[in-house]
């Protein structure tokens, strides 16, 4: 009985009303850094259309695994996490195109794919923080099924990867990564780069992922290597790709480039270091 | 309160169809709808739109008194593949070979296959003489 009272949460019409209502304020709420900021709605227009429409693509699955992970409704089975996904892309798209209407920034005289390339891009964060508004803004009730999925190491990963993604995505989009990474020597860099990693380590440590428990016996290499190495890792491989979406990395030099990485690297370790907090 | 939801999964139990509510049927279908739409566009875009260099043209589009001084109204347009930035047009009076007077106005974009709207103050009413306009350059955004 108790898990079909649960399971109750996404199949009852108005707890799921709640539950948008609740997705869209979260959508607003997380995106609106993002929908204020002049880069993100020239990218809308200007960026390579393949690399936006990949872009939206592997939105999807951060999606369900969020879902499946925090997800704004408890879920049970991936058809309810495919539900939640998509609800939560809808939420997303339709508060990005509504605030971007408002804003004037998307005009309906506009060509079709410039207001689409606009909106879409947006969508991304403001679909992820309809996601996220379950955890942020509703009450939560970390099932103890929950607990164990989010304590296996693959879903930390993952964790730590939809964290990078948000918190990187919200400053890769503006001119001041690379200008950051002209301003700075190779010095800088390493110590950004050393920084990060000893942050993402006391963060790890202080906000206590759940396998933290067990890792407390494993010592501090182990935690080291396990997370907090694999977690900068996964910031720095996310931060390439979101350069590489924003066409921020043509023309540029080895050098540069993994500068330029290691700039966006340091928000991107921040996000994966906090997930547990944001996700 | 409780019973009565309970008893209102039974019943939606027995019919065994439809265990997910409408309102998520619906709004998970959008979702798809947009998901599958938006990329749709972007990739026929991407497919269709040429990759070659910006391709942009300046028309007049209507000269206005503006107070003591005369406003044309210009229209740029971008049939080209790429987005050009910082796109500056020059509009010229010419008397002969002689240029009267020259206003230069700057879009900060010209997205590929759009247009984009602005105007060019002068002096001398354009319409008595010949305007000539001229798309002076771009840089890669």
């Amino acid at each position: 009985m108790d898990i079909t009272r649960q399971r109750s949460f996404l199949h009852d019409e108005a707890q799921f009303a709640r539950a948008l209502a609740r997705a869209s304020a979260g959508a607003i709420i997380f995106a609106l850094p993002l929908l204020m900021t002049m880069e993100m709605w020239e990218l809308g227009f200007y960026m390579d259309r393949f690399r936006l429409a990949l872009f939206i693509l592997v939105t999807l699955p951060v999606l369900f695994g969020l879902s499946y992970f925090a997800g704004f409704e408890e879920t049970f089975c991936w058809q309810d996490d495919l539900i939640d996904a998509l609800s939560a892309f809808a939420v997303g798209f339709l508060m990005s195109a509504a605030l971007l209407t408002v804003f004037a920034i998307v005009r309906l005289d506009q060509p079709l794919p410039e207001i689409i390339g606009k909106i879409a891009l947006q969508s991304v964060p403001a679909s992820i923080g309809a996601m996220l508004a379950r955890k942020q803004l509703g009450q939560q009730d970390d099932s103890d099924k929950e607990r164990r999925i989010r304590s296996s190491y693959p879903g930390e990963l993952f964790l730590m990867g939809a964290g990078a993604l948000f918190v990187g995505f919200n400053v890769a989009p503006t001119e001041e990564m690379i200008l950051i990474s002209y301003k700075m020597s190779p010095w800088h860099a390493v110590a950004l780069a050393v920084l990060s990693l000893g942050l993402l380590h006391v963060f790890v440590y202080t906000v206590g992922f759940a396998g933290q428990e067990s890792a407390g016996d494993d010592g501090f290499l182990s935690v080291f290597l396990r997370f907090s190495v694999a977690g900068y890792g996964i910031a720095l491989l996310i931060s390439l790709y979101l350069l590489w979406t924003f066409e921020r990395i043509a023309g540029l030099s080895m050098m540069e480039l993994v500068t330029a990485t290691v700039v966006l690297g340091f928000p991107s370790a921040l996000g994966a270091a906090t997930a547990r907090l944001i996700v | 309160m409780a019973d009565i939801r309970e008893n209102d999964i039974e019943s939606r139990d027995e019919d065994g169809s439809a265990s997910v509510s409408r309102l998520a049927w619906i709004s998970s279908g959008v979702g798809l709808l947009l998901f599958l739409g938006s990329v749709g566009v972007l990739g026929y875009e991407g497919i269709t739109r040429g990759s070659g260099p910006p391709a942009i043209t300046a028309v007049v589009e209507e000269v206005v008194p503006a107070g003591p001084r005369w406003l044309a109204h210009i229209r740029v347009t971008n049939d080209g593949g790429k987005t050009g930035a910082k796109v500056q047009v020059e509009g010229q009076l010419m008397a002969g070979d002689e240029a009267l007077e020259t206003s230069v106005a700057e879009f900060d974009y010209v997205p590929a296959g759009s247009e984009q709207k602005g105007g060019l103050f002068f002096d001398r009413d354009p319409r008595a003489h010949d305007l000539r306009l001229r798309v002076l350059g771009y840089v890669e955004p």
